[in-house]
C-alpha cells in the first residue's frame, strides 16, 4: 500500500487524536489549571487541621467594624458587577409571512412577461439565463401588481402589499404568543426600498392600536442586512429599558421596485427578489426566559462603506433612459468576501473555542515572522455553531460562502432551500431559513445559530443565538405544507 | 356607428396573467390527439353579458381572480404552452404559464351596447388573439372583463379549439363561476399524466378516400389562423317557439329541431348563392354532451357530411331537405382522424367553413355560467377561424339567449354580403326576422 501523500497528513488517525487532545486541553484550560490548585488548597487545609485555622482567624484581630466594612465592600462589588452585566435579550417567538398561492409566479410566466415587456432581445435572453441558473423554484411569489403586463406599481398597491405581508406576519405572531398589542414597548421596522409617509411603523401602530408612548423606529435604505441591524437596535434599547419587549419587523416591498429598463447590471433584482416578511418578538423580561426560543448572544456589524468600491457596489441609480434600478457591480462577490472576512475577524474571538483561536494566532505569528508563504489557517466555524443561516441573496453568494468557510452541503441547506422556495426575500430570508431548520426538527436546546446578512453599503452583519429549549416541529408557518418535499436537488441549469 | 368607433368605445385595457395555485409537476405534458390537431385552426369566442347588479359590480379584480387559482389546478393543461416534438407534432407543455386576463372599460351603457349589430358587438369584448407567431408564448385561453358605464359587466372568453370542443370549453368557464360562488373545487382532477410524449406508430397513408368535411390548407407553420378570401361577419337569428312549432308540425313530423333548422338555412343560403357556388355538400358537426363536473379536455365531436347528389338544394322542398339531413349523414369522424399524420401532426385542416357547416350547439351549456347566482342576460357565442364557406351555430332550444326561451336560435358566420341577403330570404319565405 503506498504511503499517504503529505497533504493528507492531517487525515491520518494518529494526528486526529492528537488534535482532539489538543482541543480538549486548550478549551478547558482554566478547569485543568484550577483542579490542581483546589486540590493543593484542600490538602493544605486538611493538613493544618481546624484548630490552626481558627487560631489564624483570631490572629487577624478583626472587630465588628472591620467585618461590617468588608461585608459591605463585598456586597457593593457584587451589586456593581451584576448591575453592569448586559440584560439578556430573549427571542420569544417569530413568525414569517406565508405567500398565498394567488401570488405565485412560475418560471415560464416570468419569462413570458419579460418578453412582452422588454423590447430588447439581448436583455430578455440575459434574464432567461439568470433565471435558469438562479436556484429559484416554481413557487416563489410576486405581489399582485407585478402580475400585470407591464407591472402596475402605484402607491396604493405598494401599501396593499406592505399591509398584506406585515399584518399577516404580525397576526401569526400574536396568535402564537398571545401577545397583546398594548403590551408592546418598542417597535422597529426595516424596509429598504419603500418608505411612505406616514411610515410603515406608523401603519402598524394604526392597525393594531399600539400605545401612545411606544418607542417606534423605521429603518429604510439599509439594504438586505437591515434585519440584523434592527435586532441590534432593539437589543440596545432593551438594555436601557428594563422589563420591556420589542417587536421587530423585517421586510422588503417589491411593488414599487420593478426595473423597466434594459441595463444588465440592474436586471438581477427583478429576477431574484420576492415577497416576504418576518415579525420577531424580543424581550428582556425574566418571566419570558421560560418560554423563549433563543437568547441573543452576539451581534457584530461590519461596514465597508469607507471604501469607495464597496460603497458603489450596490447602487440605486437611473439608467440612460431614465428608469430607476439597483445596479450591482461585477466586484460584488469579491467585496462580499472581504466584508465577510472582516466580520469573521471580529466575531471569531467571541465565539470560537480557545483551541481554534490559539491555532489561528500561532499560524498568524508563523506567517508574519517565519514564513509569509504559509497558508492562513481558516478557523473551523463549524465547531462554534450547530446551524448556519446565510442570507439567501442568490446562488452565487451561497456558493462563495460555502467555499470560503469550507462548509458542507448540510450547513448551507437551509439557505439553498429558502432561495428555492421563497426566492430572495431580502432581510427576512434569515428568518425563513431558521424556520426551515426548526421545521426539519434539527433545533435542539443549547444549539448555537449564526445568522449572516449582507447588504448594500457594503455591510456584513452577524448575529449569534443560543437555543434555549428544543423546538417542536411547527405545524403551521411558511414551510408547513412543503417541508416534506425538501431538501430538493437544485440542478445547475433549469431548462425553461 | 361605424365599427371603428365601437371598438374604440372599449378602452383602458390592462393585461395580467393567472396561473394554477399549485405546481403541476416536473416536465408534465398533455398530448394532443389527432382530432385535436384537426381543429387547431379554430377558436371559440363567447361573450356573457351581465346586467347591473350590486353583487357583480361590487366584485373587485382580486375577488374575480381568487377562485381562478384553484380553478386552474383542475384545468392545468389550459395554462400550458404549445411545444413540438422532434418530429414536429404539437403537444402542450404543462408549464403553468397561465391564462391571460384582460380588464377593460366601456364608455357606453350595457343597454346601448346590446343595440350594436352582432358583428361589431362581441369582437371588442373578447381578445381576438390566436396561437402564434410565437407558439411557445401564446396563451390558449383568454378572459376579458369589461365594465360598462353605469354598471353591467361583460365577460369575454376565448378558448382555443385545439384544447377541446365548445362543450369542454364552456364546462371549463362554468367551473370558475361555481368556484366564485363559493362551491368547493371538484375532487377528481385531471391526471398529471405523461412526462414525455409517447411515441406514436407511424400511420400508413390512408387507403380510403379523403374526407369531404375538411379542407386541407397551406401549411400554417407557427401562426395558427387561416386568412379568409372575403370579409366574414356574424349575426344572430332567433326563431320563435311558435314559428318553430309551426314549421315542425306543418312539414316535418319527426325531424328534430337541429336538422330542421339546418335544412332551413341550407335552403335559404343556397338560394342566396344561386348562380355562384352553391353548397351541394354541407358538414354537420355534433358535440357529445359531457358531464358538467368532468374536467376532461378533448374534442369529441362527430363530423359528418350530407350531400344533395344532383339537385340544387333550392329545388328541393324543405321537408325533403330536412329528411336528407336527418337520415343521410355520412359519418366522417374516423376518416378525418386518420388524415392526420401520426408523427408530424400534419397537414393543417380547416373544419368549420370547409363546406357550409352546421354545428349543433345543444350540449354547450352557455347558461351554466353564473356569477354568484346571477345569470347572463345575453350570450354571444362565435367561432373564429371559419373558412370561406361559412358556418351556422344552431342552438335548437334557444340555449344562447339565457332568457329561458324555448325557441331556436342560430349564429351565422358568413361572408358579409351574404348575411343581408340571407335575412331577406328568411323574412320573405319563412317569416323569420
Amino acid at each position: 500500500m503506498p504511503r499517504a501523500p503529505l497533504p493528507e497528513f492531517s487525515s491520518s488517525v494518529r494526528l486526529k487524536y492528537v488534535k482532539l487532545g489538543y482541543q480538549h486541553l486548550v478549551d478547558n484550560f482554566v478547569t485543568f489549571l484550577s483542579i490542581p490548585v483546589m486540590v493543593a488548597v484542600g490538602l493544605e487545609l486538611v493538613r493544618r487541621g481546624p484548630q490552626e485555622i481558627v487560631g489564624l482567624w483570631r490572629a487577624l484581630e478583626l472587630d465588628v467594624i472591620h467585618i461590617l466594612c468588608s461585608v459591605f465592600v463585598i456586597i457593593f462589588v457584587a451589586t456593581v458587577y451584576f448591575m453592569s452585566r448586559p440584560r439578556p435579550v430573549y427571542l420569544v417567538e417569530y413568525a414569517c409571512f406565508k405567500p398565498p398561492s394567488n401570488c405565485r409566479v412560475p418560471f415560464s410566466t416570468f419569462m413570458e412577461h419579460t418578453r412582452l415587456i422588454n423590447s430588447d432581445e439581448k436583455s430578455v435572453q440575459f434574464q432567461m439565463r439568470i433565471l435558469e441558473r438562479s436556484g429559484l423554484g416554481e413557487e416563489t411569489c410576486l405581489p399582485p401588481a407585478n402580475h400585470y403586463i407591464p407591472p402596475h406599481p402605484t402607491m396604493e398597491a405598494s401599501r396593499a402589499e406592505a399591509q398584506l405581508v406585515i399584518f399577516s406576519a404580525i397576526d401569526d405572531l400574536i396568535r402564537k404568543t398571545g401577545l397583546k398589542p398594548k403590551d408592546i414597548d418598542i417597535l422597529v421596522v426595516n424596509c429598504s426600498l419603500f418608505s411612505p409617509t406616514p411610515s410603515l411603523s406608523a401603519m402598524i401602530i394604526n392597525k393594531y392600536k399600539l400605545r401612545s408612548n411606544i418607542r417606534s423606529f423605521n429603518l429604510s435604505g439599509m439594504g438586505c442586512s437591515a434585519g440584523l441591524i434592527s435586532i441590534d437596535l432593539a437589543r440596545d434599547l432593551l438594555q436601557v429599558h428594563p422589563g420591556s419587549n420589542a417587536l421587530v419587523i423585517s421586510t422588503e416591498i417589491i411593488t414599487p421596485n420593478f426595473y423597466a429598463g434594459n441595463q444588465r447590471a440592474m436586471l438581477l433584482p427583478n429576477c431574484l427578489f420576492r415577497m416576504g416578511a418576518a415579525a420577531i418578538l424580543l424581550s428582556n423580561r425574566r418571566r419570558d426566559a421560560g418560554r423563549a426560543k433563543y437568547r441573543l448572544v452576539h451581534v457584530v456589524r461590519t461596514h465597508k462603506g469607507a471604501d469607495d468600491r464597496a460603497y458603489r457596489c450596490v447602487y440605486e441609480e437611473e439608467d440612460a433612459e431614465g428608469h430607476t434600478g439597483i445596479s450591482l457591480s461585477k466586484d460584488l462577490m469579491a467585496i462580499a468576501g472581504e466584508a465577510l472576512k472582516s466580520n469573521i475577524t471580529t466575531i471569531g474571538p467571541l465565539v470560537l473555542p480557545m483551541s481554534e483561536q490559539l491555532l489561528f494566532f500561532l499560524t498568524l505569528v508563523a506567517r508574519k515572522l517565519i514564513n509569509p508563504k504559509r497558508k492562513p489557517y481558516i478557523p473551523d466555524f463549524k465547531k462554534a455553531f450547530e446551524h448556519l443561516c446565510i442570507h439567501a441573496g442568490g446562488r452565487a453568494v451561497i456558493d462563495e460562502l460555502q467555499k470560503n468557510l469550507e462548509l458542507s452541503a448540510e450547513h448551507v441547506e437551509a439557505s439553498r432551500m429558502t432561495l428555492h422556495r421563497f426566492g430572495n426575500t431580502s432581510s427576512s430570508s434569515l428568518w425563513y431559513e431558521l424556520n426551515y431548520i426548526e421545521s426539519k426538527g434539527r433545533m435542539r436546546r443549547g444549539d448555537r445559530v449564526w445568522q449572516i446578512g449582507f447588504g448594500s453599503g457594503f455591510k456584513c452583519n452577524s448575529a449569534v443565538w443560543k437555543c434555549m429549549r428544543t423546538v417542536k416541529t411547527p405545524i403551521d408557518g411558511p414551510w408547513s405544507e412543503c417541508i416534506h418535499r425538501y431538501p430538493v436537488h437544485i440542478p445547475e441549469v433549469v431548462k425553461l | 356607428m361605424g365599427v371603428n368607433s365601437d371598438a374604440a368605445a372599449v378602452y383602458g385595457h390592462k393585461l395580467s396573467t393567472v396561473v394554477p395555485g399549485s405546481v403541476s409537476g416536473e416536465a408534465v405534458v398533455h398530448e394532443l390527439a389527432d382530432v385535436d390537431l384537426v381543429m387547431k385552426l379554430h377558436y371559440v369566442r363567447t361573450v356573457y353579458y351581465f346586467e347591473q347588479h350590486e353583487t357583480i359590480d361590487g366584485l373587485t379584480i382580486v375577488d374575480i381572480k381568487k377562485p381562478m387559482f384553484p380553478w386552474l389546478n383542475s384545468y392545468f393543461p389550459v395554462t400550458g404552452r404549445i411545444r413540438r416534438t422532434e418530429a414536429g407534432r404539437p403537444l402542450i407543455k404543462c408549464n403553468d404559464c397561465g391564462v391571460r386576463i384582460v380588464e377593460a372599460k366601456c364608455c357606453r351603457t350595457l343597454e346601448e351596447w346590446l343595440r350594436v349589430p352582432h358583428s361589431a358587438r362581441w369582437r371588442p369584448l373578447v381578445p381576438d388573439k390566436v396561437l402564434g407567431p410565437e407558439l411557445h408564448f401564446s396563451p390558449m385561453v383568454y378572459v376579458q372583463f369589461t365594465k360598462f358605464k353605469c354598471g353591467g359587466t361583460a365577460i369575454g372568453y376565448s378558448w382555443s379549439h385545439v384544447l377541446g370542443d365548445p362543450v369542454t370549453g364552456t364546462n371549463c368557464i362554468n367551473l370558475w363561476g361555481r368556484l366564485l360562488g363559493g362551491n368547493p373545487p371538484p375532487k377528481s382532477l385531471l391526471p398529471h399524466s405523461a412526462r414525455t410524449p409517447t411515441g406514436r406508430p407511424a400511420r400508413q397513408a390512408p387507403a380510403s378516400a379523403t374526407p369531404l368535411s375538411v379542407k386541407q390548407v397551406e401549411p400554417v407553420g407557427d401562426f395558427w389562423l387561416v386568412t379568409n378570401a372575403c370579409k366574414m361577419a356574424t349575426d344572430s337569428i332567433t326563431i320563435t317557439e311558435s314559428r318553430l312549432e309551426r314549421l315542425q308540425s306543418e312539414k316535418l313530423n319527426g325531424v328534430p329541431a337541429f336538422e330542421m333548422i339546418s335544412a332551413l338555412f341550407w335552403r335559404c343560403l343556397a338560394s342566396v348563392r344561386r348562380g355562384g357556388r352553391e353548397p351541394r355538400v354541407v358538414t354537420i358537426c355534433r358535440h357529445k354532451p359531457r358531464a358538467k363536473r368532468c374536467a376532461q379536455l378533448s374534442n369529441e365531436q362527430m363530423i359528418s357530411t350530407v350531400s344533395t347528389s344532383a339537385a340544387s338544394p333550392v329545388d328541393l322542398d324543405l321537408a325533403e331537405l330536412a329528411q336528407l339531413v336527418s337520415k343521410q349523414q355520412v359519418d366522417e369522424t374516423k376518416l378525418v382522424e386518420e388524415s392526420i399524420d401520426g408523427d408530424g401532426g400534419k397537414p393543417d385542416f380547416v373544419v368549420y367553413g370547409a363546406n357550409l357547416t352546421f354545428v349543433d350547439m345543444e350540449g354547450v351549456d352557455l347558461s351554466g355560467l353564473d356569477i354568484k347566482g346571477e345569470k347572463p342576460v345575453q350570450v354571444d357565442c362565435v367561432i373564429d377561424g371559419v373558412g370561406d364557406e361559412g358556418a351556422v351555430l344552431v342552438f335548437p332550444r334557444g340555449a344562447d339567449a339565457g332568457g329561458g326561451s324555448k325557441g331556436g336560435a342560430a349564429v351565422l358566420i358568413l361572408p358579409e354580403d351574404q348575411i343581408m341577403k340571407l335575412k331577406e330570404v328568411l323574412k320573405r319565405e319563412f317569416d323569420i326576422a
